[in-house]
């Protein structure tokens, strides 16, 4: 099968032209990058490079991959993490030591290979920063500061915008809203927006569905339509208490971990339903103190936490692909659960999908 | 109607006469044929005999045949092509592979160039260790010590 025969000097691979070497490489997994860098300086610079990156995704071979910002409870700091997928089970979370600490409670946005980071509280004091990281380099470019700072603020994408919603002051409930627009680079005008809306404290996260934003507080969900500029309420939707969730095709999943259940929400017919065959996990879960959701490439990938001892948390992933059927009810296949992490840390934000 | 042929001369100057149909999947080709319209035989200066005639098996395993209804049907069952491919590319040597992925970026055969880059990258490359790419490939380290060590530092997250 292997061709591992050499030829003697010179590589016949090297001495092909730049652009069809960057056309072979781009065919790799992305995993196979970190060691392809070690081979030579030359491949170094191309597994790095735009080139390589673009040619991946015109030959349709971009990979999803997660990253998470993980609280270390034991030096006090959030950093940036990726998930290596595995076979065997072995997959973990493993720390990417070249992207710096993040400050507390900003907001980020997955959007292709980049991740949008706003605001966060930096040594007690809400900061203005905004910048994008190049998940394909890993490095950190700064982007103009938010026109405000805000408070508890969460944020989605919207054909290219991204809408960042907070609080202008600590107690208060009104909410702000701050527009980005990914593909200027700049921040919209009128730079704050004052929605008419009150919303306590809003840690349930939001999520965006056939190009709305949904968002709540412990009482009521909002719905953001940017076509209307205009907020409204969903009583159906505010029936459950949804928090941590994920869009798939339009319909929203979170893990409800008192129920025990994984909840969906079809926003067109305005009903709630339970995605079926995945039973198996609830055993698994059964002692799960948080949970969160994303979806990556069409499938659910659910996260919980559990409370082993006082400095030991442990964290477990299922990946979930699912099937709607005739009649609405969504039908859940358990492609992969397992122990991704163990160590005093908690899951600060909500994972993010980036296609690389 | 007679099929048309088409002559490829390689750049050792051997001759193969081929169908237009097998020709013509070399999107190159036609505008030679333009070009050169006085001569009947196209010479290829970048092919040497022995690749083109891997270029022309492969060409003709790949010719869609017109069907008398005026469509086109392949030859073959996707499946067997795909078993075919395997096969023809598992039989040639290193050599061989690199000749004939540069033929089929020359002769800009769209089908047999995604076949050869796509098996480079998954017998040479896909899964090995760094040393294993490097003895694959006959690629030497062009790292020193403290080079290595930083460039492995910095991709730390992925051999954990």
């Amino acid at each position: 099968m292997g061709k591992e025969q050499s030829f003697g000097p010179p590589s016949l691979m090297t001495s092909l032209p730049e652009d069809i070497i960057v056309d072979i490489l781009a065919r790799v997994s992305r995993c196979n990058y970190p060691t392809l860098s070690l081979v030579s300086k030359h491949f170094r610079s191309l597994v790095a490079s735009p080139e390589i990156y673009a040619r991946r995704s015109l030959l349709g071979c971009t990979e999803h991959y997660l990253y998470f910002v993980l609280y270390d409870r034991d030096n006090g700091y959030h950093r940036w993490y990726i998930l290596n997928w595995k076979a065997n089970s072995n997959s973990r979370f493993v720390l990417i030591p070249s992207l710096p600490h993040i400050p507390y409670d900003g907001s980020f946005v997955a959007v292709g290979s980049r991740i949008y980071v706003f605001g966060g509280t930096n040594k007690h004091n809400m900061t203005t920063s905004a910048l994008t990281i190049d998940c394909r380099s890993h490095t950190v470019q700064p982007l103009p500061s938010m026109p405000v700072p805000l408070y508890y603020a969460t944020a989605d994408i919207i054909n290219g915008r991204i809408y960042v919603v907070g609080n202008r002051n600590y107690y208060h409930r009104e909410k702000t809203m701050v527009v980005f627009n990914t593909e200027t680079q700049t921040w919209e005008e009128p730079a704050i927006i004052e929605p008419d809306i009150e919303l306590d404290y809003m840690d349930y996260g939001c999520v965006v569905m056939a190009d709305k934003l949904y968002t709540r507080d412990v009482h009521n969900s909002f719905v953001y339509d940017p076509k209307k500029n205009k907020w409204e309420t969903d009583e159906m939707l505010d029936r459950k208490v949804w928090n941590n969730a994920c869009v798939v095709d339009d319909i929203l999943y979170y893990f409800d971990c008192d129920e025990k259940s994984l909840r969906e929400y079809d926003p067109k017919q305005r009903c709630w339903g339970v995605v079926k065959g995945v039973e198996e996990l609830w055993a698994k879960t059964r002692l799960a103190w948080w949970s969160k959701t994303v979806s990556y490439g069409g499938r659910l990938a659910l996260f919980c936490n559990f409370k082993e001892e006082e400095r030991k948390q442990e964290i477990c992933c299922a990946e979930i692909s699912l099937e709607r059927r005739q009649g609405g009810e969504t039908w859940g296949q358990v492609e992969f659960c397992g122990h991704v992490l163990t160590g005093n840390f908690i899951l600060a934000k909500k994972p993010l999908a980036l296609m690389l | 109607m007679s099929k048309k042929n088409i002559v490829l001369k390689s750049s050792n100057g051997i001759i193969f006469e081929v169908e237009e149909a097998v020709a013509l999947q070399s999107e190159t080709i036609p505008y030679m044929i333009e070009d050169d319209c006085a001569n009947d035989t196209i010479p290829l200066a970048n092919v040497t005999g022995d690749i083109l005639a891997l270029v022309i098996e492969y060409c003709k395993k790949h010719v869609v045949v017109a069907d008398g209804d005026g469509g086109g049907s392949s030859s073959s069952s996707q499946e067997d092509l795909k078993n075919w491919d395997a096969q023809f590319m598992n039989d040639l040597d290193q050599s061989k592979i690199f000749n004939l992925l540069l033929a089929a970026d020359f002769l800009n055969i769209k089908t047999l160039f995604d076949l050869t880059c796509q098996f480079v990258a998954d017998t040479m490359i896909k899964g090995k260790s760094v040393e294993e790419v490097r003895r694959t490939l006959n690629i030497e380290k062009d790292y020193t010590s403290e080079e290595e060590a930083k460039a492995r530092q910095e991709n730390e997250w992925a051999f954990k």
